[in-house]
């Protein structure tokens, strides 16, 4: 949740030796036996100034009908960036709004032409759906590369050394299975289908669901084995059997949250005077509307804060590699008291508390992470530069509103 | 290795601060100078003082990108052929910044001061009135014309299974009742539109949602049972009602609120939509209730109009909005939220503009 992973994500660097290439062999002889250094990260972004940011890149957002975005966003960027600190220093964002602009109009366009497509007939729609998801691991790919490349620590910029032609090999087996389920109710004739005719498809996306967390691996694996920074990079060393693991507790949380749901609701609707007859319980329903909806908003945020904390752990603990190694240790219920006290804030102020609530979230998803090096960073040392991604990519990163957490 | 600098060395204004080459993730302490258009680097990490700093780089005032003030963020210029700044002291880089000359852009000005941010929320807050009022609504009428009626149709029919399913039943009218009806509004109809009316069709059921009529995208116009009775046989009433609805079939209001409705919840992404989902929808359900105000009286003049040309007198509407009232106190509904409804014709009980509308259109003739 917080601001569509822009800030936890992919600026955060992971990096990993691989090799024991080192940047000056007196460097070892001087320390035998490496320390190992403990580095925090750190945010002070507060909520009062992001708000006269934010506010200001609202109204100029919404006169420009839009066009204003991509300098609201550079701004926003390096906002967060400039504000969080490893080690002392600070990230910057490089990246240059006019690319941005051109590329969220290319995405907006994209975005357009499927839409108008599904007026046309149902065929014109699957082209057009097959054609965006022919794009989009590579504008996936595109949209990492450009945002690592123009964030920046210490002057050295950080690279996505994966190639497109990986990220269709990774996305592949999700977009087969997405394939495969599709067709599946497609082909289920339209009027009162059997029992028999809708369990193939109900089969199949069963069988998606539990696939879900080896498919979700793939894709971060593919993203945070390519994360590189001078002569380091990274890679994510954790097994399919603890993403199964974290994904059913996490669905675990959130059968509870809804059985809880369920049981309050009939509590409250009791309470209001629901009898037997319709009319009782429609006017229950409407005394009752707020305390449901309050009842609504917190079942569905302490499953969402379970899972953000759970998987950010999971990802950022086990990412690392010889020489540097993260460690988030997000806690779950701190996250759901910020969480909750957030929304209620953002309604009750109609959104003007919005700015508050995304610098205090990103303060507590930040400040959880730690970085432990067993090697100065001052030895880091660049490699080759890499080029700069297409700004079209990051577009489509934001445009469809993934949070692929970068 | 370190050579005297030139003239200038020996008092050296500028500022202390960190110099990352891009290259290597150590820094380096240099001291910044303004000299003419060119910002000078000089190396004082190794330095004993300051007269034996070596230059370091020289380099236009105009590839340097400058950072914004603010409270704790790190304060990074970055050079555009690559290298950072960062600076050690927020005051003092500060006060170098502004004697060098760099300007702060308007935007970053307004955001720094509160009075600046104040004036923005206010005009934010006209803005998006302005937007809801007129804006919204206007875009909304001149996409209509973008889409096509087949969109109607099947926005209409999705909406009828889902209302049938839930309030309405078969009806109980006699057959010959019901076609009476449908044939006095096609003539009707045929007299006020010569040239010929939108396709639409009528449909008579039991509801459960007392004496009623709404008219859906696409034209399948619905009228209650409870209402054919209610009037009692005054079939001007019936054809007035049912005139109402096919003016909102004919402006294609429905589709408009739906448009509008997206456009609502496109802007409110646009705001929110970085928290969630729930929180960007959420305007968009608002702000969709049923038919505006202007739309009810765009209506209502389509009826009086219809009804004149059939040579049926407006009145028969105001007999029509009394038997309603007295429906509603017999049966306890004193006000237009507890209709499920929000297009149907009882969530928009007649205020007094609506009934004088109607009475002086019938004075009139």
């Amino acid at each position: 949740m917080v601001g569509t992973g822009s800030v936890v994500g992919g600026t955060l660097p992971l990096f990993v030796a691989r090799s024991v290439e080192r940047a000056s062999a007196s460097e070892r002889s001087l320390a035998p036996q490496p320390i190992v250094r403990q580095h925090a990260v750190s945010f002070h972004g507060s909520g009062s100034e992001y708000f006269r940011i934010w506010i200001v890149n609202l109204l100029l957002t919404l006169l420009t009908l839009g066009l204003y975005h991509p300098w609201a966003k550079v701004r926003r960027l390096r906002y967060f960036h400039t504000h969080t600190q490893v080690a002392g220093h600070a990230f910057d964002f490089h990246g240059q709004p006019r690319q941005m602009l051109r590329g969220t109009l290319l995405v907006g366009l994209m975005l357009g032409a499927y839409s108008l497509a599904g007026h046309f007939s149902p065929l014109a729609q699957g082209v057009a759906l097959l054609l965006l998801a022919g794009l989009w691991p590579a504008l996936w790919r595109a949209s990492m590369q450009f945002r690592l490349a123009n964030t920046s620590w210490r002057g050295m910029r950080f690279r996505f050394t994966a190639t497109a032609p990986e990220a269709y090999w990774v996305m592949a087996p999700a977009f087969l299975a997405l394939v495969a389920v599709g067709g599946a109710f497609a082909a289920v004739p339209d009027a009162a289908p059997s029992a028999a005719a809708m369990a193939l498809p109900l089969l199949l996306l069963g069988a998606l669901y539990f696939c879900l967390p080896y498919l979700w691996l793939r894709l971060k694996r593919y993203q945070h084995g390519h994360y590189a920074y001078g002569q380091q990079q990274t890679r994510l060393k954790t097994t399919v059997g603890a993403a199964y693991g974290v994904f059913l507790r996490i669905v675990g949380v959130a059968l509870l949250a809804t059985l809880g749901l369920g049981g309050l609701v009939v509590l409250v609707l009791w309470a209001f005077g629901a009898g037997a007859d319709a009319g009782a319980w429609q006017g229950a329903l409407m005394a009752a509307a707020p305390l449901l909806f309050l009842l609504l908003l917190v079942t569905q945020t302490v499953p969402r804060a379970y899972a953000t904390s759970r998987l950010q752990n999971l990802l950022w603990s086990r990412t690392g590699n010889a020489d540097l190694r993260f460690r988030s240790e997000l806690g779950f219920a701190p996250l759901a008291r910020l969480l909750l006290k957030n929304w209620l804030l953002v309604m009750l102020t109609l959104g003007f508390y919005w700015p508050w609530a995304a610098v205090a979230v990103a303060r507590l998803r930040l400040q959880a992470v730690s970085l432990r090096s067993r090697d100065s960073l001052d030895a880091l040392v660049a490699g080759a530069t890499a080029a700069r991604g297409d700004a079209a990519g990051d577009a489509a990163g934001d445009a469809l509103g993934i949070d692929l957490g970068l | 290795m370190s050579a005297p600098s030139p003239a200038g060395a020996g008092s050296m204004p500028g500022v202390e601060a960190e110099y990352f080459d891009g290259q290597h993730a150590r820094p380096r302490r240099v001291r910044v100078q303004r000299r003419g258009t060119h910002l000078l680097l000089h190396d004082v990490s190794t330095a004993a003082d300051t007269s034996t700093a070596t230059a370091l780089r020289a380099l236009p005032l105009a590839e340097v990108s400058w950072p914004e003030r603010t409270r704790h963020g790190a304060r990074i210029a970055h050079f555009a052929q690559g290298g950072e700044l960062h600076a050690l002291d927020a005051a003092s880089w500060d006060a170098f910044v502004a004697a060098a000359g760099v300007r702060e852009s308007l935007v970053v000005r307004s955001q720094q001061s509160w009075r600046g941010v104040a004036i923005a929320a206010l005009l934010l807050v006209a803005l998006i009135g302005t937007a809801w009022r007129w804006g919204v609504p206007a875009t909304a009428r001149a996409a209509l014309a973008l889409v096509p009626e087949t969109v109607d149709t099947q926005l209409g029919d999705a909406a009828l299974a889902q209302v049938e399913s839930r309030w309405l039943s078969a009806s109980a009218l006699p057959e010959a009742q019901q076609s009476a009806l449908r044939t006095e509004f096609e003539r009707a109809l045929a007299a006020a539109r010569p040239s010929g009316a939108r396709p639409h069709r009528i449909l008579f059921r039991a509801s459960r949602i007392g004496p009623n009529a709404f008219a859906l995208p696409g034209g399948t116009i619905v009228m209650t049972d409870e209402l054919v009775t209610l009037v009692a046989g005054d079939t001007a009433a019936v054809v007035g009602v049912l005139a109402h609805e096919y003016g909102h079939v004919e402006r294609r209001h429905g589709m408009r609120q739906a448009l509008q409705a997206g456009l609502v919840g496109v802007a409110s992404s646009l705001a929110f939509g970085d928290f969630s989902g729930v929180l960007a929808g959420l305007p968009a359900l608002l702000g969709t209730l049923g038919y505006s105000r202007d739309m009810e009286h765009e209506a209502d003049a389509d009826a009086v109009a219809l009804m004149q040309a059939a040579g049926l007198s407006p009145l028969a509407m105001l007999r029509f909005f009394e038997a309603m009232a007295t429906w509603r106190k017999e049966h306890g509904r004193n006000d237009a939220s507890d209709s499920a409804l929000g297009i149907a014709f009882s969530s928009h009980p007649p205020d007094a503009e609506r009934m004088a509308r109607f009475r002086s259109a019938a004075e009139r003739r």
